[in-house]
């Protein structure tokens, strides 16, 4: 048993593991507070993360919006321990940085990081590539993603890059366009707002720009003012957006993007890898989608640390590792019923997202009526930042849901599908729009309807279009659908979402209605996937549990109990008792070193005191007891548990076993059928021997204690056994009743066969048994014929209690009998 | 002729169970649950249902969606089943199986006849898990019927959102059943054991179900982080990830391998413990 706990241990110990173990672990490191100089005169207060031991690839990790170096703490704290120097900084405008805020301009933030290289390069724990090139990488979420895409764009020392949920270009993240059509889309006022008034609130001392360049500041009041940025704005957000030096990033990077993301959608990770990929097709790139984002969604940041740590083992370590190409997280997947949180399952691909195959879905109602309301009120309520879907908060109604306002909105839709759809990326559908005004702001996006009738809009996310010129006749436009991870079920329609109105943007103020129809498929983008399978849950547990299985049943058969199947001397005797001993696991000594024999036609009588060992020696002959030393043979065969011998032998010791719920007979005759015996029961025989009459036919449970005895002994005699075992078989029976059970043993044993039978009672034994044993504490006191017995005592004592006090003095002390 | 094949053949066990009150009563018990449900679901006042519920708001859904037809009231009582009522009736019949024997003395008539060891507890098991397994299935069936006169045949909404015909949800309640008939093997290996363990029926059971009731509750303190992974009924619940638009294997493989093993542990120890014993009952 031993061995097989030992490989359980081992097993479950295979099954655990499976965690990350680095080579570069080391847990110390050591910290240092700095102030270090920025570009143009500004400071930076930064800290730098150092481990011990030889020079260290350093990591440049930068925060996020309104946040400062001690919101990336934690992160710092994981890479130095993993064996990074780590320098982070607060960008300048925020927390105890000087400066103003320019968005990662390439004058402001980006100068910074570059004198923030410089300085790596003096520090000795950095491994240095050439003189003032140290071996490093940049990482950061949201505004630390772009200027970490920047850096790399702009500065050739950067050797490789992880950005999270960051822009590819501002313009095009707060005026987006998702027609074919020349204009800016309706402003993104909701987020713009949002984002201005955190950084400008905490600074408010500083004017109503707070730390804002005055240029920026101007572009946002611009933007709030008309809806429409001007010239010199649009190429301040252009400076500060990757999508203008993506061309130039050669340096591995490593993209990731949140669904639940409004602010900087899936499609802003797809511009920067198409922008990295068509200049430079070599560049290691990869690109992760999870379930995060800016609208909150469900926290997947300790996975995300890990990769980012994995991408720079890679490509500043040279550690040889598996990173998947393309990475997704599909939360549609199930609900964990235990907490309610979302079980993902994670989707790998070889390929990126870049140019996207497509497969249509034909559309079948493909004409909607809108209006929108003069106003814009009420606006339909798609996202909210930092809270996620508000179609996930207002619950699914059927029909009208705040992102779905009647009136409002629309659907193109197709048909049930038939097959499961699975959709990653995004989808486009072409459509012809006519207005009672020339221009449309509308905001589309890829739905499923349930035959229920709940809409689901993956986390809210919608594409907004601005189309500036339409035709009386009306105008064809292609619209891109949002990128989404979708999964669609057999009798779900996909339908193409459109509403008039959303709350976080600008809207037309005046009155106006659009009638669309589709005029081509829905072009959903075509993927393959293989399911990040978790291969020690899918063969690992399979074949843990055929292995233990085995195991569990090997080492039950190796642990069955031997028992020695040697015929005995051979020898006359039905029963040969020789040198018993059962000592119980308590240490008591129930029989001590018997030996007897019984021959065939004898009937006889193992007599005692309570406690002597006699239902103990009776137990162990019918192999329910194991002895501690000795054996028992029955017609010189031995007797184990199971062993076949014990089939001539019928048994009858303390007290009756029946299924109470179960007739008498039906008793008799299921008892019968489950020892698997071939022959003659003799039913009739051992129901007249003991006399059971009709009470045979009612329940057990209604017997009185003489019935059942009296029941009991019949099953024992059942297919006339050779050998009949009864233990205290007058026990609690009344005098007549004692007379009968006397004459039932005498008819038993006329017929030829053998009966031992226990009893404290020695009168009794005296009127039945041709022999008799004598026990007490377990040992034989003496062991003959009846006769032989009766003469020994001589004249004084005349019966058999008396030569027993006799025999044993006065020593009556009751043992423990079992 | 005795032959040790031939001893305690499984079509008279199973007879010698069936005709138990015990077994008719646990039958009933499962009967009566979508029974009573849908009664008080139809006859009941209109409460309002949306307090607050322990499992958070996916299940809330799925308790919601119990009245949408045959298919979404029988997920719900597998729901309501899983965590008490089939650990119960699963440990009373395979807790009480050899137990039982011993407490009507029956056992060592059985063993003396000789039925080996090994033979009747194997012959014992498949009859318990025979008797278990039809606990499930009338559980499937008994909602499916009361569902469908109570609320009629309709698609399968789940909470997710994706609504199955119903082919395709008949095809995932069997999976589910199939898999609760798994993870709760781990169960009936427990109240195995201690049947064999000891003499009295209840002790067995009531030990079984103890056990499985203090596995729930450490199963509900998230302060025991991942060490909840083994606890025996902590995969008892995947069965939900059947009812996503494409089923997740992932959590319902591991919850019935690690059931498998428990219970082939359990078993192996049973028949060494057996084999071992000294008969005193």
């Amino acid at each position: 048993m031993k061995s097989l706990r030992i490989s359980v241990a081992a097993l479950l110990l295979f099954l655990t593991a499976g965690s990350d173990s680095s080579a570069f672990a080391n847990t110390h490191y050591s910290t240092e507070n700095l102030r270090l100089g920025g570009a143009g005169g500004v400071f930076l207060d930064a800290t730098i993360y150092l481990p011990g031991g030889s020079p260290a690839p350093a990591i440049l990790l930068a925060h996020g919006f309104t946040g400062d170096k001690t919101s990336v703490a934690g992160q710092a704290e994981q890479l130095a321990a993993h064996g990074y120097v780590v320098l982070t900084w607060t960008a300048r405008g925020f927390g105890n940085s000087t400066g103003e805020i320019s968005m990662d301009s390439p004058t402001g933030e980006v100068a910074d990081v570059s004198k923030l290289i410089d300085y790596l390069a003096t520090r000795k724990e950095v491994v240095q590539q050439s003189k003032s090139d140290p071996l490093v990488g940049v990482t950061g979420d949201s505004y630390g993603g772009a200027i970490s895409l920047m850096v790399a764009g702009y500065d050739k020392r950067i050797d490789a890059v992880a950005a999270n949920i960051t822009w590819n270009n501002l313009v095009h993240v707060f005026f987006p366009q998702n027609a074919n059509d020349p204009s800016l889309g309706p402003y993104k006022k909701f987020w713009a707002g949002t984002f201005f008034a955190l950084a400008t609130l905490p600074k408010s001392v500083a004017g109503e720009c707070g730390t804002f360049t005055v240029a920026w500041c101007n572009a946002f009041k611009d933007a709030v003012a008309t809806g429409s940025p001007t010239p010199a704005d649009i190429s301040l957000m252009n400076a500060s957006s990757p999508s203008t030096i993506t061309s130039r990033i050669i340096a591995p990077t490593l993209l990731m993007q949140g669904e639940a993301d409004s602010l900087f959608p899936l499609s802003e990770s797809i511009k920067n890898a198409q922008e990295i990929h068509n200049a430079h097709p070599l560049t290691p790139l990869a690109m992760i989608w999870h379930s995060g984002g800016h609208d909150g969604g469900s926290d997947e940041s300790a996975r995300l640390h890990q990769s980012v740590s994995d991408w720079f083992d890679i490509y500043l370590r040279g550690a040889k590792k598996r990173f998947p190409i393309f990475q997704v997280t599909n939360t549609n997947g199930s609900i964990s019923l235990v907490d309610s949180s979302v079980i993902a399952k994670f989707l790998t691909s070889s390929k990126l997202p870049l140019s996207i195959a497509t497969q249509p879905i034909a559309i079948s109602i493909p004409f909607t009526a809108l209006i929108a309301p003069i106003g814009g009120i009420p606006g339909a309520i798609s996202s909210l930042p930092g809270v996620g879907s508000a179609l996930a908060l207002a619950g699914s109604v059927a029909g009208a849901t705040a992102a779905f306002l009647p009136g409002q909105s629309g659907f193109l839709e197709s048909a049930p599908i038939t097959k499961p759809i699975h959709i990653v990326g995004p989808s486009s559908v072409k459509i012809r729009i006519t207005s009672n005004k020339k221009n449309a702001t509308l905001f589309f996006s890829l739905v499923v309807r349930t035959a229920s009738g709940q809409t689901k809009q993956p986390n809210g996310i919608v594409n907004p279009v601005h189309l500036s010129d339409i035709a009386n006749s009306g105008s064809d436009y292609t619209i891109t659908l949002p990128a989404v991870v979708l999964d669609a079920a057999p009798g779900d329609k996909l339908a193409v979402a459109i509403s008039t109105t959303d709350q976080g943007y600008a809207l037309p103020q005046d009155g106006r209605q659009y009638a669309i129809t589709s005029i081509s498929p829905i072009n959903i983008s075509r993927m393959a996937f293989t399911t990040k399978v978790n291969r020690v849950a899918l063969i690992g547990w399979p074949i843990a549990a055929v292995l233990i299985t085995l195991l569990a049943i090997g080492a039950a058969y190796l642990r069955r109990p031997r028992h020695n199947t040697k015929p005995m001397v051979e020898s006359d005797a039905l029963v040969t008792v020789s040198n018993l001993t059962k000592v119980y696991k308590d240490g008591y000594k129930a029989v001590d070193g018997l030996s007897f024999q019984v021959k065939r036609g004898q009937v006889l009588g193992l007599l005692g005191p309570n406690g002597a060992g006699k239902t103990t020696t009776l137990r162990m002959m019918m192999g329910l007891i194991f002895p501690t030393t000795g054996e028992i043979a029955i017609n010189g065969e031995p007797i184990y548990p199971g062993s076949p011998t014990l089939a001539k032998l019928g048994s009858f010791v303390e007290g009756s076993g029946f299924l109470p719920h179960l007739s008498g007979r039906e008793n008799l005759e299921l008892y019968w059928k489950s020892i698997g015996r071939s022959d003659e029961p003799f039913f009739d025989d051992a129901i007249r021997i003991t006399d059971l009459g009709s009470a045979l036919n009612k329940k057990v449970r209604s017997y009185s204690q003489g019935m059942r005895q009296r029941l009991a002994i019949a099953q024992a005699m059942l297919g006339m056994p050779d050998l009949l075992v009864l233990d205290e078989p007058t026990n609690g029976l009344d005098p007549q009743q004692i007379k009968a059970m006397r004459e039932v043993l005498k008819r038993y044993a006329k017929t030829g066969r053998t009966v031992i039978v226990s009893s404290h009672l020695l009168g009794e034994v005296e009127q039945t048994c041709t022999h008799v044993v004598l026990m007490h504490r377990g040992r034989l006191i003496t062991y003959g014929t009846m006769r032989r017995i009766l003469t020994k005592a001589g004249s004084r004592a005349g019966t058999l209690e008396e030569i027993f006090i006799e025999l044993i003095g006065d020593d009556l002390t009751i043992g423990r009998e079992k | 002729m005795y032959q040790p094949q031939k001893t305690l053949p499984y079509r008279l066990e199973m007879y010698r169970q069936i005709k138990r009150k015990r077994t008719l009563f646990s039958y009933l018990f499962v009967i009566s649950l979508p029974v009573i449900v849908a009664l008080a679901v139809k006859f009941g006042t209109s409460g309002n249902s949306s307090g607050p519920t322990r499992f958070g708001s996916g299940t809330a859904d799925l308790i919601g969606l119990a009245t949408k037809g045959a298919a979404n009231f029988t997920t719900t009582m597998f729901y309501f089943a899983t965590p008490f009522l089939l650990i119960a009736v699963i440990s009373i019949f395979n807790g009480d199986t050899v137990a039982s024997e011993a407490s009507w003395s029956t056992l060592r008539y059985l063993l003396a006849a000789p039925v080996p060891r090994t033979r009747l507890l194997i012959q014992k098991l498949k009859v318990s898990l025979t008797l278990s397994f039809i606990a499930i299935a009338l559980l499937i069936s008994t909602s499916w019927i009361v569902g469908a006169i109570t609320f009629g045949f309709k698609p399968l909404q789940t909470p997710l959102g994706a609504t199955f015909s119903n082919g395709l949800a008949l095809q995932r309640i069997v999976i589910i059943g199939l898999y609760l008939a798994l993870v709760l093997l781990a169960v009936a290996g427990l109240a195995f054991y201690l049947s064999v363990s000891t003499d009295v029926p209840l002790g067995a059971v009531g030990g079984a179900i103890g056990i499985i009731i203090l596995s729930n509750i450490l199963d509900a303190i998230s302060g025991l982080g991942s060490l909840r992974n083994w606890l025996p009924t902590h995969y008892s619940f995947s069965w939900f990830d059947a009812l996503s638009s494409s089923i997740d294997w992932t959590q319902m493989i591991r919850g019935a391998c690690y059931s498998l093993i428990l219970f082939a542990i359990l078993i192996s120890r049973a028949v060494i413990k057996f084999n071992k014993k000294d008969i005193t009952s």
